[in-house]
Formats: structure tokens, C-alpha cells, sequence
């Protein structure tokens, strides 16, 4: 067991919308990542995985904001901090982001290289422009970049390259925590599988200590991080390593979430047996039940009559619905058989 | 360095197509008419004057300026090296002045109103609308409806609402004019005096104008650069607040630059009216002149002279804007 | 398309735009069959009167009259008469014969009438005064005198026999007529104009032909500009760089200046409104072809248009099914701009003298040439000019109104 370097109770925030509605697109998420380790965060889009990274940071604007739970890094309560401090003092030295839309994180009018100088400058980092460019080279190394990139406008980068000189920026105060954050719009799924690998590297030649990786496809982290936590509508619905997550999924949208690859058989690859009917519910009301209710096979009324608690299971593993392991395992045995036999 | 000759070049090059098409959209116009133009300027000259030896004269170079027993390439070539010249023949209205005679002191005025005009009207605009976009609430709501209702205010009608109210009712400042009808222009301060006196209305009235259309336009772009992805990385990055507005605004403001050599020739067109309505000395009266007194030549050679003042501005406004935005020098490397 | 709609409806800015343009539609068209006068009618004799209800004189003498005793009659009968000049004239003697200057309220007809009747003496000697002003003095108060008396005043008629005046009636300073019982009565709320024609039946006109010709002007330079965005974007090649050049060539070169100088070359006898229309049309379809030709390019490539092709649709089905619909919008809100702008060119061609010519119909650019013409401006008779500005500006606020909201609602990246 390592040390555990990011700890967060029971996080809550809101989106407040121009109309005035409270949106918590982030409801009482705990979490804990452990030096050394890395954890997938999956869930449909729109479940607020986006929110829950952006929440991470500690630093909130509108219209997001932060309602209620404790961040702690490396033993030091970063909620409740001065905004100028956690944006001085946390953002890219204990927790950093890389939107992985990388094509237009990167200012168009600006070198990479400026950036990068604004990057230690807002962080009273006293360095000379010539120490700054030698840290930029060697972090650029570190992802295979040429040096010249430096001195290149985003405009004559290719994709790929834009997205690695991302995570070079992302990653060039040593974060404890790198957040990368994969939105349902990039369908690539080498491309991700790839930026995994390279932020694996990252971890293990110490330029970071951890790493959240959030993509909207379940089966893809599989092998890839250690850890799985699936989201539902702003809340953990399951967590567990990545070995049992993906291999038996508890939560019937877990097992909803995997539907695609429980048939490895040929010919029936790619048929998505256990799609998920229905939406998720909307945000700004949501239902006082399980929120899961509307969509889940196994409804049953008493799901609708009282909020689901989050329950432990053993070796860390946790999951949030009334039947027990075991009858959630047999359910999901059964519908896996009668799929086949069709 | 070499991205940017390269697209100085082009500009250049740009310039001279555009500058050449407007030589012969002059020409041909005109002559595109039904009917024999010369014949009907003759007629309406005829109309016109009383001076009978001036009619003679603006006849006989009025078809040696046209050389209509030429043919048309031919009195192409005739047409454009006259122009190039300076040569536009007699004015009508104005006999015996000629036409370049008449142009010299109106162009000083006109540019001197509307190139100061628009640069303000736009800076002001852009500050105005950067400022909406990123304070949003109140300012925002009431600045978006007032700017949008003073961009469709016509410029003529702009001016006509200042005048009656700081010419005729407080009669802070004259109703038209470019300077005191009973100064002769020269460098004394009186004189000095009463030009920027006579500069303010028909100066503030274009301003006004120019600053609701230009808000609008930098509004939207800010709002839109606000909201793009860099800002957010920027922010997660930890950098400050003051400097990521930095960024967006230039990025904004780059757009607008290109916007503001597009829409010129619009705003050229509004302001000229707008000096209509102050009689001011400028190209805008020199129209109307032109037109109440049938005077063709006149009317041509305004035109062409306005058309080459636009264009010019635009090269101009181009030229700058690949000075300052990268992306074209980056774009032009490859 | 049906949600487009509702969606579109339910932005604040579109809604009040449409309002706006509505009502200034309905009244154009309403207006007209309530009052059926030829808007261009001259009326009046003599230039500009002001606006207000117009009662006959003739007819009022020979209605019923009524005797109403009201207290404040003969002061309001001053007030009405007694310019600022004459009252502070009257303050100037007043203080010359030494009454103190801070009893003197000028504004308060009643005491500075009062003050006047009680010290005004026509053989003072008030240090300071000329002969001219004795006189003057005077005159105001011989008038002050008939106004302030109770008496009537004598009506005659000249009798066709001999000539002279018979006395036919009175008319007492109490005496009333109801406006409802005089025969004629002309409201003229925005008075007439330098011809003497009814300003507001003019304006109502002219704004009806003024929007046909932002219409038609709109609809021309719309369907040049849909046309050559289409085939340049979707045809791509040389005929694209053609289009392209002429394109780029037009939106640098003055459309207003072209305008001018066509509707000069044009002649005056041959300038209507139509024509002027087709002129603003032919001059302003640049903006919209440029714009259509950049949304059909990043459409060209997608897939469902790809689909139509392989299928072997004919290009004129790819078009009108598979690019025309996601285009539409755009069209739509080009063509609004494109009316608002017809309407501003024709104004600022018809003040530069280069409008239309026509006895029969008037434009708002007309209007306000006819205003600046014969100085309405600077003799205050704002009512000739200032709505014509009102109209012409709240048109164009409506349609950009309408075309901010639009924009908003398909542009989500605006939204606030
Ligand atoms: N700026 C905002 N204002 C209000 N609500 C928002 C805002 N951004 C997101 N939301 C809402 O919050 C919820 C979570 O959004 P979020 O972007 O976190 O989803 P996501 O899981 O990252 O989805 P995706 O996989 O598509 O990226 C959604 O219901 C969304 O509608
Ligand atoms: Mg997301």
C-alpha cells in the first residue's frame, strides 16, 4: 500500500445556471489515489465526469461551484483555501488537467514556448528565461517532442503533436495528481489508448506521482489503470479495481456499461446486447431514489422508496444498489446466457 | 520574416487587381447605360447653363476626355491615363474649375473626418464591447440593446438628431459647415478655432455610429474567445485571471480588425451622407453638388477617388493585420 | 424545422424584434384602408404645420355655442398669448419703476398680470428707455387690455346689396363650441410637411414602398448571393476561384459608391422605386454569397452528403435535400440584413438627391430629403424629419433584433 496522495470526502458541487437552477453534477464523491497508482473514472456522457475533474482542482468559477466535502492533498485541505493561493500553490504543482481536446487548449496566437514562460511566471517560479526553456526541453523530450515545438505557434502542430505538447505543459511542474480528461466526443480509441501509455511512462520516470484517468468507455481501462470508479448521474454507482470492475460488474449499469465486450465470440462482437435503454435523469431534479430506477432491469419498488447508500465490499470495492453481490451476479449471469441463446 | 513578405506580396498584388477592376467598373458603368451617355450629358449641360462659351468649351473637352469617335479600348487607355494623370476634365456645375481643382480640398476634409471618425468609433467600440463580454450582468444587458439600436440609427439620421440638439437647441456648435462662412482658410487660431468647432458634431456623430456596430461585433467575439478551450486550460494552469484576459482579447480583437477592412467601404458610404447633412466640405457635399448639378465628370471622378481611398485603407488595414497576427506569417511559411 | 421555429421563438431578442417589424407591418397595411386619402395629397396651404387637431373656424362660429364659466379662462388666454420675450419685458419695466426683483416671478402669469395692471403707468418716466421702447410698451399693453376684457367680439357680413357690414352676432369670451359639433375637424398628429401634405398618411406610404424596396432589393441580392455560394462552395475548382475572385473583388469595393454611381448614370427619369430596388440588389449580394459558400464548403464533406452522392443523386437533389435545409437558417437571417440594408441604401441614395423620382409615391428616403431640402431641421419643425428617422431606425433595430436572436439560437457558442 503507498502512500495516498489524493484524498477527497464526500465532494459536492453545483453548476448554477443562468436561470437560477442548482445543477449538482457532482453529488458526495469520495475518492482516494495512491502514489504510484492510477484510477479510470467511466460513465456515460453527461454523468459529470467532466465536473468531477474540474471539481478536483479546487478552483471553481461560474458558473460551477463548490458546495460541500474536503480535498486533501498530500495532507494539506485545499478546499476552503484563498482562490489566488490554490491557483498559485495547487493547480499544476499538486494537481494538474489536460483537457484532451488538446487541438484548442493552446492559445493560436501565442508560442509554446510563452505560454510556458506565463506558466512559471503565475507561479512565482523566480527562473530566468534560459532555465525556463531548459526544464521545457527536457519535459518535451520526456514525450518525444523536437525542441523547435517550442518555438512554434499551436497552429503549426499537428494533432498529435498539439496533444503531446499538452501533456508536457500539463506535466511540467511535477503534479502529485495529473487529471486527463477524455470527452465522449473523441471516438479514437487508439489515440487514447496511446495518451494512456505515454502518461504511464510519465508515472513511472517520476514526473508524476498519480494519475485520473476519465474516458466514457468502460471496457477500454480495462488492464490500463488500477483502479475503476463508475459514474451515474453526479454519483459513484461502483468502485473497485480495475480486474473486478470490468470483469464482474456489479451495478446493473456497470454490467449495462460492458454490455459490448461480455461476448467475445465471433460474429456477435460488436452487437451491443445489453445496451442501455432509456437517458439518465435530469440533473436539476433528480429522482430521491435510486436515480438508476427509470432504466434498470431489475427495479423493484422498494429502489424508488429510499436513497441507495454506497456499500463496501470487501478489498475496497464498493457499489451502490439493494441486492447483494451475489443475486446482482446471478442476474447478470442469467441475461448474459439468454442473450447467447438467441 | 519571410511568411510575412510573402503575404505583404500577395496584398500588394491584391491591391492592384482591385485597384485595376475599380478603373474599369468606372469606365464601363456608365457607359453600360441604355442611350449615348455623352449625348445626355450634352442635353442636361444645355439645361444648365447659360454661360454659352463655357457649354462650348466643356463640350469639345468633354469629347476629347471621352473620345467617343474612339474606340472602346482605346478610349480606355485615353480615360485611364487621364485619370492617372489627375486629369478629369472641367467640372459642370463649377465651370471653369476642373474637376481636380474641386476634388483637391474636399479629399483633405473628408479624410481628415472619417479616418479619425472610424479609428475612434472602433477602439471605443471594441473597449466598450470587450468590457460587456467580460463583466456580463447589467452592463452587458442594457450596452447589447443600446448598441444594437444606435448601429441601426442610419448615419444621416445620427447626424440630423445631434444637430438639432447641440447646433440648433442649445446651439453649442455650428449647424454646418467646415469652418466660419466668413473665414478664409489659413493658419491663424481663429481660423483653427472654428474648424474644430465645426469638426465636433459631424466627428461625434460618426463615432457614435461606428462604436454600436463595432461593441456588437467585439462582443460577440470575446464571448465566443471566453468560452474556448485555451481559457480554460490557461485557468487550470494557474495562470492569472488579468493576463488570460490578455489573451482573449487580442485573440477577439484580431477578427475585428479584418471585420473593420471589410465593413470600411459601408461605413464610407453612411458617413458621406452624414457630412451631406452638416455641408461639410468634404466628398459627401461634393455629390450631392454633383448631382444637383448634373455634373458627370464630377461624379465620376468622386467615385473613383473614393473607391481608391477605400481600397488604400483596406491594403492598409491588411497589411497591419498580418503584422499582428502570427497565424498568417505561420500560415504563409509553409 | 417546426422546433427550429419554437426555439427561435422563445429568444427574448427575436420575439421583441418580430413584435416591432409586426406592428410597423400591420400598420402599413392596415392604416391605408381606415384612411383613404392620397397620401400625397397637398392640403395645407403653406409649409409645415405643427401637429395637433385642426378645428374650423368658420364652422365653429356657426355651431351651437355653450357659455362655460371657468376662473382661469382669461389668465390661460394670456399665458397662451404672452411670449417669454414680452414677460421679460414686462419684468424690466416693472423693475425700472422699482418694484423689487424678487417679487417679479415671470413664469406665474396671474401675479406678474397682477403687478402689471396695479403699477403700469404709460407717462412714467422709467430711467433707461427709449422712445421705441415706449411704444413698445404701450402696444403690449393695449393687447394686454383686449385680452383681459370681458367683452365679446362683434361678427359682420358684408350684405351683397349695399356693400356694407351688418352686424351678424357675438362671440363672448365664455362662449364654447364641442369639437364634436363642428363640421370639420383635421387631426394631423404629425402636422405637414414642406408641401403641405399630411406627414403621418405620407410616412405610412412611404414606409410601405420603403420596405418594398428592402424587400425586393433583399430578396435579389439573397438569391444572387444563395446561387453563387452554392455552386462555388459545392462545385468547388476553378469555378469556385472565379466566383471567389469576383466575391472578394465586390466586398472591397464600395457597394454604395457602385450605387451611386449607377443610379447617377441611370437618369433621373428613369430612377422608380423598382428600379432603384433592383440597383441596391444587384450591389449588395456579396456579403450573403460569401457567407453561404463557407457554410456549404464545411457541409460538403459530411457524411450524409456523401451517402447522397454514392446513392447517384442528381446534384440539383443533393442540394435542395442535403445542403439547402442546414443552410437555411443562415439564408434566412441574410436575408434580413440584406432588407434592412436595401432600406438604409435607398435612404442615404434619396438624401444624396439619387433616390427615386416619383410624384406618386413617397419613400422614407424621399421624406427626408424633402425635410434636409427645405431646412426642416434647423427650423425646428422636427415632426417632418424625426419620425422618418424613428421609422427608418426602428426597422432596421427590429430585423437586427430578430437577426441577433436567430443568431444566438444557432450559434450556441454566443448563448450567455
Ligand atoms: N456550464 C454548465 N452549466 C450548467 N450545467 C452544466 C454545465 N456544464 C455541464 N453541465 C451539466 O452537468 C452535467 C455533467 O456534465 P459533464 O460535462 O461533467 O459530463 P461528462 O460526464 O463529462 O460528459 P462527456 O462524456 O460528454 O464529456 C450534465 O448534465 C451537463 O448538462
Ligand atoms: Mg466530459
Amino acid at each position: 500500500m503507498g502512500e495516498v496522495i489524493l484524498d477527497v470526502n464526500e465532494l459536492t458541487t453545483k453548476y448554477v445556471t443562468r436561470f437560477g437552477d442548482n445543477i449538482y453534477a457532482v453529488d458526495h464523491v469520495s475518492l482516494q489515489v495512491e502514489e504510484g497508482k492510477s484510477l479510470g473514472i467511466a460513465g456515460e456522457s453527461g454523468c459529470g465526469k467532466s465536473t468531477l475533474a474540474l471539481s478536483l482542482m479546487g478552483y471553481y468559477f461560474p458558473p460551477l461551484h463548490y458546495t460541500s466535502g474536503d480535498i486533501i492533498i498530500n495532507g494539506r485541505t485545499i478546499t476552503g483555501m484563498a482562490p489566488d493561493d490554490v491557483r498559485r500553490t495547487v493547480l499544476g504543482n499538486d494537481i494538474a488537467y489536460i483537457p484532451q481536446a488538446a487541438m484548442n487548449a493552446l492559445n493560436p496566437t501565442q508560442k509554446v514556448i510563452r505560454f510556458i514562460e506565463d506558466v512559471f511566471d503565475a507561479h512565482k517560479m523566480h527562473m530566468s528565461k534560459k532555465e525556463v526553456r531548459e526544464t521545457a526541453e527536457g519535459f518535451f523530450q520526456a514525450v518525444g517532442l523536437p525542441e523547435e515545438v517550442l518555438n512554434k505557434y499551436p497552429v503549426e502542430l499537428s494533432g498529435g503533436m498539439k496533444q503531446r505538447t499538452v501533456i508536457a505543459i500539463s506535466v511540467i511542474l511535477s503534479p502529485q495528481v495529473l487529471i486527463a480528461d477524455e470527452p465522449s466526443s473523441a471516438l479514437d480509441v487508439t489515440s487514447q489508448k496511446m495518451v494512456i501509455k505515454m502518461l504511464r511512462r510519465l508515472m513511472d520516470g517520476g514526473y508524476i506521482k498519480s494519475m485520473i484517468f476519465i474516458t466514457h468507455e468502460l471496457p477500454l481501462l480495462y488492464n490500463v489503470t488500477d483502479d475503476i470508479m463508475v459514474m451515474y448521474a453526479g454519483q459513484i454507482v461502483e468502485k473497485g479495481s480495475s480486474k473486478e470492475v470490468v470483469l464482474t460488474p456489479l451495478h446493473p449499469y456497470s454490467q449495462g456499461l460492458m454490455g459490448s465486450i461480455m461476448v467475445p465470440e465471433a460474429g456477435l462482437r460488436d452487437v451491443k446486447l445489453l445496451a442501455i435503454p432509456g437517458v439518465p435523469p435530469n440533473l436539476k431534479n433528480p429522482p430521491s431514489g435510486c436515480r438508476f430506477a427509470d432504466r434498470c432491469k431489475y427495479v423493484m419498488p422498494i429502489c424508488r422508496a429510499q436513497t441507495i447508500p454506497l456499500r463496501e465490499v470487501a478489498g475496497g470495492r464498493a457499489y451502490r444498489c439493494v441486492l447483494s453481490p451475489e443475486e446482482l451476479s446471478e442476474a447478470h449471469a442469467r441475461e448474459v446466457y439468454a442473450s447467447h441463446a438467441k | 520574416m519571410k511568411g510575412y513578405r510573402l503575404y505583404f506580396g500577395k496584398k500588394v498584388i491584391w491591391f492592384f487587381v482591385t485597384l485595376a477592376v475599380a478603373f474599369v467598373l468606372n469606365f464601363t458603368l456608365p457607359r453600360l447605360m441604355p442611350g449615348d451617355p455623352v449625348a445626355a450629358i450634352v442635353s442636361r449641360m444645355a439645361q444648365g447653363m447659360s454661360n454659352t462659351s463655357g457649354v462650348q468649351a466643356i463640350y469639345e473637352q468633354y469629347t476629347e476626355l471621352f473620345g467617343t469617335n474612339k474606340s472602346i479600348p482605346e478610349q480606355f487607355v485615353l480615360y485611364v491615363r487621364n485619370a492617372l494623370r489627375g486629369d478629369f476634365g472641367y467640372s459642370i456645375s463649377q465651370y471653369p474649375r476642373t474637376v481636380a481643382d474641386v476634388l483637391r480640398s474636399s479629399i483633405f476634409w473628408t479624410l481628415g473626418l472619417q479616418l479619425p471618425a472610424i479609428l475612434v468609433g472602433w477602439i471605443l467600440g471594441n473597449a466598450l464591447g470587450a468590457l460587456a463580454a467580460y463583466r456580463r450582468g447589467n452592463f452587458d444587458r442594457v450596452l447589447l440593446p443600446v448598441s444594437l439600436f444606435f448601429s441601426s440609427l442610419p448615419a444621416f439620421g445620427m447626424a440630423v438628431i445631434l444637430l438639432v440638439f447641440f447646433a440648433v437647441s442649445l446651439r453649442w456648435f455650428p449647424t454646418s459647415g467646415g469652418y466660419g462662412f466668413d473665414l478664409i482658410p489659413n493658419l491663424s487660431l481663429t481660423f483653427i478655432w472654428s474648424v474644430i468647432v465645426h469638426y465636433q458634431l459631424p466627428f461625434w456623430s460618426l463615432v457614435i455610429i461606428t462604436i454600436g456596430g463595432q461593441a456588437i461585433g467585439m462582443r460577440s467575439m470575446s464571448i465566443y474567445e471566453l468560452n474556448a478551450d485555451y481559457v480554460k486550460y490557461s485557468r487550470f494552469m494557474g495562470i492569472k485571471d488579468n493576463k488570460i484576459v490578455r489573451y482573449v482579447f487580442r485573440n477577439a480583437m484580431l477578427p475585428q480588425i479584418t471585420g473593420l477592412a471589410l465593413a470600411l467601404g459601408t461605413m464610407v458610404g453612411g458617413a458621406l451622407v452624414a457630412e451631406v447633412i452638416f455641408s461639410y466640405p468634404g466628398l459627401g457635399s461634393t455629390i450631392l453638388t454633383a448631382v444637383l448639378g448634373q455634373d458627370y465628370p464630377l461624379i465620376s471622378a468622386t467615385t473613383l477617388i473614393i473607391t481608391i481611398m477605400v481600397l488604400t485603407a483596406n491594403f492598409g488595414v491588411e497589411l497591419l493585420y498580418g503584422f499582428l497576427d502570427p497565424r498568417i506569417k505561420a500560415a504563409q511559411a509553409d | 424545422m417546426k422546433h427550429m421555429l419554437r426555439q427561435v421563438f422563445r429568444s427574448g431578442k427575436f420575439v421583441t424584434g418580430f413584435v416591432i417589424f409586426m406592428a410597423i407591418m400591420l400598420t402599413v397595411i392596415i392604416y391605408p384602408l381606415l384612411i383613404t386619402d392620397h397620401p400625397l395629397s397637398i392640403i395645407g396651404q403653406g409649409t409645415f404645420f405643427p401637429p395637433g387637431i385642426y378645428v374650423n373656424v368658420f364652422d365653429s362660429v356657426s355651431s351651437p355655442a355653450y357659455t362655460i364659466m371657468l376662473d382661469d379662462a382669461a389668465a390661460k388666454r394670456i399665458a397662451g398669448r404672452l411670449n417669454d420675450e414680452d414677460r421679460e419685458a414686462i419684468r424690466e419695466w416693472l423693475v425700472g419703476a422699482g418694484v423689487a426683483d424678487g417679487e417679479i416671478d415671470i413664469a406665474n402669469t396671474e401675479s406678474l398680470l397682477g403687478l402689471w395692471v396695479n403699477n403700469y403707468d404709460s407717462t412714467a418716466n422709467v430711467a433707461g428707455m427709449t422712445n421705441a421702447d415706449r411704444n413698445y410698451y404701450i402696444r403690449l399693453n393695449k393687447s394686454l387690455q383686449v385680452l383681459l376684457s370681458t367683452e365679446g367680439v362683434t361678427l359682420a357680413a358684408s350684405n351683397p346689396e349695399t356693400g356694407a357690414l351688418e352686424e351678424t352676432g357675438t362671440v363672448e369670451p365664455t362662449q364654447y363650441v364641442n369639437v364634436r359639433e363642428v363640421a370639420n375637424v383635421r387631426l394631423l398628429p404629425l402636422g405637414t410637411d414642406n408641401f403641405g401634405r399630411d406627414v403621418l398618411t405620407e410616412l405610412v406610404s412611404a414606409t410601405a414602398v420603403s420596405l418594398r424596396i428592402g424587400f425586393v432589393a433583399g430578396i435579389i441580392a439573397t438569391f444572387i448571393g444563395l446561387v453563387l455560394g452554392l455552386v462555388s462552395g459545392y462545385m468547388g475548382g476553378i469555378v469556385d476561384d472565379v466566383i471567389s475572385f469576383i466575391t472578394n473583388l465586390f466586398i472591397v469595393i464600395p457597394g454604395f459608391v457602385l450605387l451611386i454611381l449607377i443610379s447617377f448614370s441611370i437618369g433621373q427619369e428613369r430612377r422608380g422605386p423598382f428600379v432603384i430596388a433592383v440597383v441596391i440588389g444587384l450591389t449588395s449580394w456579396v456579403w450573403t454569397a460569401r457567407a453561404v459558400r463557407a457554410q456549404v464548403i464545411s457541409l460538403r464533406n459530411r457524411d450524409h452528403v456523401n451517402l447522397s452522392k454514392l446513392s447517384g443523386h442528381s446534384i440539383v437533389h443533393i442540394i435542395s435535400r442535403d445542403i439547402l435545409p442546414y443552410i437555411a437558417s443562415y439564408v434566412v437571417m441574410a436575408l434580413i440584413l440584406q432588407i434592412s440594408a436595401g432600406i438604409l441604401a435607398e435612404a442615404q441614395l434619396s438624401v444624396l438627391g439619387l433616390g427615386p423620382r416619383t410624384t406618386e409615391e413617397a419613400t422614407l428616403g424621399l421624406m427626408m430629403n424633402w425635410a434636409l431640402i427645405y431646412q426642416a431641421h434647423i427650423l425646428g419643425k422636427w415632426w417632418a424629419y424625426f419620425p422618418v428617422i424613428l421609422v427608418i431606425a426602428l426597422i432596421a433595430f427590429s430585423l437586427n433584433l430578430m437577426n441577433t436572436g436567430m443568431d444566438q439560437v444557432f450559434n450556441p457558442a454566443l448563448r450567455d
